[in-house]
């Protein structure tokens, strides 16, 4: 689910040219850089730290560069994680991540939930709010409340969407969200081609 | 109510089979990734991918087009045929199916079910085919004197949470769901049921939103929709 290929396949499908790769020299040089993932946050950011990927989109984010994190790539853009006993993440957004609050209800959470635009964005520009998308989690991101994008419904109303400035991150999986989650990731290549020119 | 587009793989292509034979099929695309693609921009949900090759055997065997498919579409696809061991069902998931069906094997064997309903929890959906009331097992090939309600409230109580039913008459023949069997089926278990068989119009499937169970949660049209009787967006609509 949610993996690589069918990122990078969504992202042609809407005309973007994409790559898969941590190699600095093509990071510095993309438009915008995207951070899929699926699996456990500590393990995640092991590896983000052991190749060095944390300093080089700290460098990004600061240069002005959009990011949009999917599924565990928004939690690992976040502060830190409760996850299997816990580990700090890139702290591009502020807040903590902590499991889905949904007493009776089964977790993860897997299917299509409707999403509430708390706020206008170019991200999600002209889908209309109560769009579903797909989910597949067990936790969620708690960002600042002028930092919260969109959010659903499973158990409590939990935030789905964040955008600060350039970093932008999604819980549901907009590359298996059908012509709703492909608007956005055209959205988010339009983004792209408008934001500063990469150093 | 969800419409689950059905495409159908023998060959690497593909195809549609009338009323489960083997020897009456059709194919509609070579390509089962454009067929796949062409629902990507309708606003399609979730697709039924259906090994028939795998099926036939007992064991996916066009894994390799499913992977094709799941890295190519955007919505998640839920896949069938043949699945009766763990390491397949295993594989199928890491391919990139979201769901995977088993039919015949959740029947005979109550420990493999359980065992594949507790490590792949919202992922399992148990396949149930009848003729005539009566359970058919391996592909359709294996008649049984299982009544098909029994089986599925059977099944319910091992925790089993989605159904995925299909009355064998009606199947491909685009002549109308099975409304009674439906009504019989949902009525023996509050789980979700998916309907599949013999859809040919809207008509079809504005009855099956009015009249159906609340648990019925979707449908699977494969053959009325390559055949253009109507298109995705109309179904989506009638299904609204």
């Amino acid at each position: 689910m949610g993996n690589l290929r069918s990122v990078e396949k969504a992202l042609e499908h809407v005309g973007a040219r994409a790559a898969i790769g941590a190699d600095p020299d093509e990071v510095r040089a993309a438009d915008g850089l995207i951070l899929p993932g699926v699996g456990a946050f500590p393990r995640a950011m092991e590896r983000i730290r052991a190749t060095g990927l944390d300093e080089l989109i700290a460098e990004r984010a600061a240069a002005g560069t959009p990011i949009l994190g999917i599924c565990l790539g928004l939690q690992l853009l976040f502060d830190r994680s409760e996850e299997l006993g816990g580990a700090d993440g890139l702290g591009l957004l502020p807040g903590p991540v902590t499991m889905l609050d949904a007493p009776g209800l089964k977790v993860p959470n897997i299917g299509w939930a409707p999403v509430r635009w708390e706020r206008e964005s170019r991200l999600v520009e002209g889908i209309p709010s109560e769009t579903p998308f797909y989910l597949v989690h067990s936790f969620v991101a708690r960002p600042a409340a002028e930092d919260a994008l969109g959010t659903a419904e499973y158990g409590e109303r939990f935030v789905c969407a964040a955008e600060r400035d350039n970093v932008f991150g999604v819980q549901f999986h907009p590359e298996k969200s059908s012509a709703a989650g492909l608007r956005l990731l055209a959205n988010f290549s339009g983004i792209c081609a408008k934001a500063p020119a990469a150093a | 109510m969800i419409l689950y587009p059905a495409i159908d793989i023998r060959g690497g292509k593909a195809v549609r089979l009338t009323e489960g034979d083997f020897g009456r099929e059709t194919a509609y695309h070579d390509d089962p990734v454009d067929a796949a693609l062409r629902f990507a921009e309708a606003g399609v949900k979730i697709i039924h991918v259906v090994d028939l090759d795998g099926a036939r055997k007992g064991s996916p065997v066009n894994v390799k087009t499913i992977r094709r498919i799941a890295d190519a579409v955007p919505f998640p696809i839920e896949v069938g045929g043949g699945l009766r061991d763990a390491e397949n069902i295993a594989d199928l998931l890491r391919a990139g199916a979201e769901r995977v069906v088993i039919g015949t094997a959740a029947m005979r064997d109550p420990k493999f079910l359980a065992e594949m309903l507790k490590l792949h929890p919202e992922r399992v959906v148990v396949s149930v085919d009848a003729r005539g009331g009566k359970i058919s097992l391996a592909g359709w090939s294996e008649p049984t004197d299982v009544d098909v309600t029994d089986a599925i409230a059977d099944l319910t109580a091992r925790g089993v949470e989605r159904f995925l039913f299909t009355p064998i008459e009606v199947d491909g023949t685009l002549a109308g769901p099975g409304f009674e069997q439906l009504e019989s089926v949902a009525a023996a278990t509050s789980a979700s049921v998916i309907y599949s068989g013999g859809v040919g119009t809207l008509e079809d499937l504005r009855r099956l939103r009015a009249e159906a169970a609340p648990n019925v949660e979707g449908v699977i049209v494969g053959r009325a929709l390559y055949e253009e009787r109507f298109t995705v967006d109309e179904a989506l609509a009638a299904l609204a």
